[in-house]
């Protein structure tokens, strides 16, 4: 690391790019967090770590780079080294389905669900977090990454360190579980599937 | 309406409608993309429907998973935590 050039920065300058660069993404940061241990406590110690680890690092920081990829990037590399690897559970992905996913024959039944507009109008209630909640932490990124936070593809792939043909696939199957579980919400709420 | 098909890719293989559905909604279509599409939305309905749909729900996750505020004393334990590092 000491190799990298850097930017020389003032203690005065690094507690400017700290306030004006990092500081306005922590509602982001803290939600992604908390999103993906379901746990404020691993949220605030998650987002802690990761603002600390951003600012002993700052110098490798350049002004003008996309700092709120950078920050979720290493959120997204502590929770996979200090959370998940405390849970021995593999991750559910299969991979391999993932990307023989566009080959399937299935394409016509992925584009007609069941799932209605007018149900989900009715879903004022906890149902579509509690829906995001449900799927694999891998799925439940992907979502929170471009619907909550509008990162494109090349983006998801340097914070995710994946192809973006992965990301592209891993997207789509997160979408099709999503509707599969709010399916079933809208089945309980009595909406009856055509 | 014959204009060519801006999603054809490199290899010339014409993308499905799943795929289009996707580049539009994961927000990487060109404007000529997203201009074609609107036009194929009135040929297709399986295309109209699914889109709506995914409209729908998309705007949901953002208003229904978003706007959690991190705990106010957080920041205030970072800032001591990061001039403790200085
Ligand atoms: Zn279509």
């Amino acid at each position: 690391m000491e190799e990298t050039p850097r930017a020389k920065y003032t203690e005065k300058e690094k507690v400017e790019v700290f306030n004006n660069e990092f500081l306005p993404h922590i509602n982001s940061m803290y939600n992604f967090g908390h999103r993906l241990t379901l746990d404020e406590d691993d949220a605030k110690d998650l987002v802690q770590d990761t603002y600390l680890k951003a600012f002993r690092f700052i110098e490798s920081f350049q002004k003008g780079t996309n700092a709120k990829a950078w920050l979720f990037r290493i959120l997204k590399n502590s929770f996979i080294n200090d959370y998940r690897k405390k849970s021995k559970e593999p991750s559910k992905v299969d991979y391999q389905e993932v990307e023989s996913y566009y080959n399937s024959d299935d394409v016509h039944h992925q584009i007609t669900t069941d799932l209605r507009v007018e149900s989900l109008q009715d879903m004022i209630g906890d149902e579509i977090s509690n829906a995001l909640n449900s799927l694999d932490v891998d799925f439940r990124t992907v979502i929170i990454l471009c619907d909550l936070e509008g990162f494109k593809y090349d983006e998801m792939a340097k914070i995710l360190d994946i192809p973006i043909g992965t990301v592209r696939s891993r997207l789509h199957r997160a979408r099709n579980l999503l509707k599969d579980k709010l399916s079933v919400y809208a089945e309980k709420m009595g909406y009856k599937n055509p | 309406m014959n204009r060519p098909n801006p999603f054809t890719g490199s290899s010339g293989k014409k993308s499905t409608c799943l795929e289009m559905l996707h580049a539009i909604l994961d927000g990487d279509a060109s404007e000529e993309q997203q201009e074609y599409f609107r036009e194929h939305m009135d040929e297709c309905m399986p295309c109209y429907k699914s889109h709506e749909l995914d409209i729908q729900i998309k705007q949901l996750i953002k208003s229904k998973c978003c706007g959690t505020h991190v705990p106010l004393d957080l920041v205030e334990k970072i800032r001591r935590q990061m001039n403790s590092i200085t």
